[in-house]
């Protein structure tokens, strides 16, 4: 592929710092993944991909799977669940039992989503927004006057923390504790003796044993929380026991924190480097909605979920063998010009925009109207107090791979 | 004009209630419902809006 091919209409979007020549030759999807010019622009490499090599295998001896990139693809496998499973070995993250709903497959995720679905629906979530929105008020008052700050970990980390602390009812002065707990599990640090698998399951357990502690006490002892409501639910005479609840709220810990401080540090990262588009948002607020939708298009925070094949079958042309681990490139269908018009660029006018930010199918985020609350609830109080701001200079934004949190927003103003 | 959600196919992703209160509501799990089946002339634009919105295809409109 020439260098010419791999390059996508840059318009004011801020893909212009990453250099399509590193995506010459024959892609290789793991080292751009590798590649912090990538992580920062990877609609670049998803480009790059669907033009080559659109269902890429990798093997790497430890690692084997196949990226799928196409939009068409994509679609494919989360509508078809039978095909493509959630069960457990499709990714390891240091769980001793499915988590639950997330690799739970037909016909008994139903049954669960019943159960959660009415306790994350929107009405439910319209009842936080005011304790929500004091929360963001006073980490952004906090700031305000100091004319800088690194917005992830001034607000993008510790708000949804907090929401969700409160929300599951596990005690706010442990947030130190919980908040590195979820850390060592999504980014374990390997030390001298011990590899990032090792750090991953013994903070796993460690998760764990906090929660099976909590989920007893509430059993004796309900409270108005969230894992004493999942203890008394029930649908259809199904009732969730106590491991159950354990097992939700793992996947909690791991779903519900770092999704939405990443998806804060790309927007406000975007709107730093995009003056005239912070522009339109600050003008009129009541564009809020429009902006965060298409961030969460062209940002798509969470690049990509795991699915391991049920059967041999074949997707795009290719075939792939029973057991094989996929990973669904969801950032990659959200920016496919196959499907989008003008997919790389930004547009707050986009008439049509059915994004995969929250994935799809059966499995769509159970958390994504909470997550959308507290989107906008930032968005409107942090544009209220600091209408201008760019990064600081010098800064080179440092995205993580995968879950696009950037640890080093530092933003002046 | 008709408006119909394929309960099997949406998956509450809340795209036509929030682009569209005026013809989509969503129910107690935040799933989508109809607000009508035949949407008033003044409307019809609403809800193509709503149906174009959602990333399961899961509105079909037929148009009168
Ligand atoms: C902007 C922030 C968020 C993003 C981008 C996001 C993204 C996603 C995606 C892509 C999936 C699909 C996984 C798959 O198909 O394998 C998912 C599932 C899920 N998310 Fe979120 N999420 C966010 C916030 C949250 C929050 C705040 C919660 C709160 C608890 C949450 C809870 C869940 C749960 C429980 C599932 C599993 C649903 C199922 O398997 O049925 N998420 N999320
Ligand atoms: S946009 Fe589609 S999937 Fe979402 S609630 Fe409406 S009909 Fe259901």
């Amino acid at each position: 592929m020439s260098d010419n091919e791999a390059k996508t209409e840059t318009g004011n979007q801020g893909l212009s710092d990453a250099d399509p020549a590193d995506v010459d030759g024959s892609p290789d999807a793991l080292a751009m993944m590798g590649d912090p010019a990538m992580a920062a622009c990877p609609q670049l490499m998803y480009k790059a991909m669907r033009d080559a090599d659109p269902v890429t295998n990798v093997d790497l001896g430890e690692i084997s799977m196949t990226m799928v990139w196409r939009h068409e693809d994509v679609i494919e496998v989360l509508r078809n669940p039978e095909v493509y499973s959630s069960r457990e070995e499709a990714v390891e993250i240091g769980q001793k039992r499915p988590l639950i709903p997330l690799q739970i497959d037909p016909p008994d995720h139903a049954k669960f989503r019943k159960i959660l679905d009415p306790l994350f629906s929107p009405k439910k979530v319209a009842l936080l927004e005011d304790r929500t929105r004091a929360l963001a008020a006073d980490l952004i008052e906090k700031v305000v006057d100091d004319g800088t700050c690194n917005f992830d970990k001034a607000i993008a980390e510790p708000l949804p923390s907090t929401v969700f602390l409160e929300l599951l009812g596990l005690p706010l002065e442990r947030a130190a504790e919980f908040i590195a707990l979820k850390d060592g599990i999504i980014r374990p640090q390997a030390t001298a003796d011990k590899t990032d698998t090792d750090v991953r399951d013994e903070t796993g357990a460690r998760i764990y044993e906090v929660l099976e502690a909590v989920v007893a006490e509430r059993v004796e002892n309900p409270q108005d929380d969230f894992l004493s409501g999942f203890l008394s639910s029930e649908v259809d005479g199904h009732r969730l026991t106590p491991d159950d609840v354990v097992d939700i709220g793992y996947l909690f810990f791991l779903a519900g924190l770092d999704t939405v401080t990443a998806s804060l540090d790309c927007m406000i990262s975007f709107l730093a480097q995009n003056p005239e588009q912070r522009q339109q948002l600050v003008d009129d607020p009541s564009r809020v909605n429009a902006v965060i939708e298409e961030l969460l298009r062209f940002e798509t925070p969470v690049t990509g979920v795991p699915r391991i094949t049920s059967r041999d079958t074949e997707l795009g042309g290719c075939p792939i063998k029973a057991g094989t681990t996929i990973m669904v490139m969801l950032g990659s269908a959200n920016t496919d010009e196959e499907f989008w018009d003008g997919g790389d660029d930004v547009d707050f006018d986009r008439e049509v925009n059915k994004h995969l930010a929250f994935g799809g199918g059966l499995h769509r985020c159970l958390g994504s109207h909470l997550a959308r609350m507290e989107l906008r609830v930032v968005l409107e109080e942090w544009h209220r107090r600091v209408p201008n701001y760019s990064i600081a200079d010098g800064v080179e934004l440092n995205y993580s791979a995968g879950l696009r949190q950037i640890d080093n927003l530092q933003l002046v103003w | 004009m008709k408006v119909h959600i394929n309960r099997e196919l949406c998956q509450g992703h809340g795209r036509c209630y929030a682009l569209a209160p005026e013809v989509y509501d969503c129910d107690d799990d935040g799933y989508g419902i109809e607000r009508f089946t035949d949407v008033p002339k003044q409307l019809e634009d609403n809800a193509r809006r709503g149906a174009n919105n959602c990333p399961e295809d899961a509105i079909t409109i037929e148009e009168s």
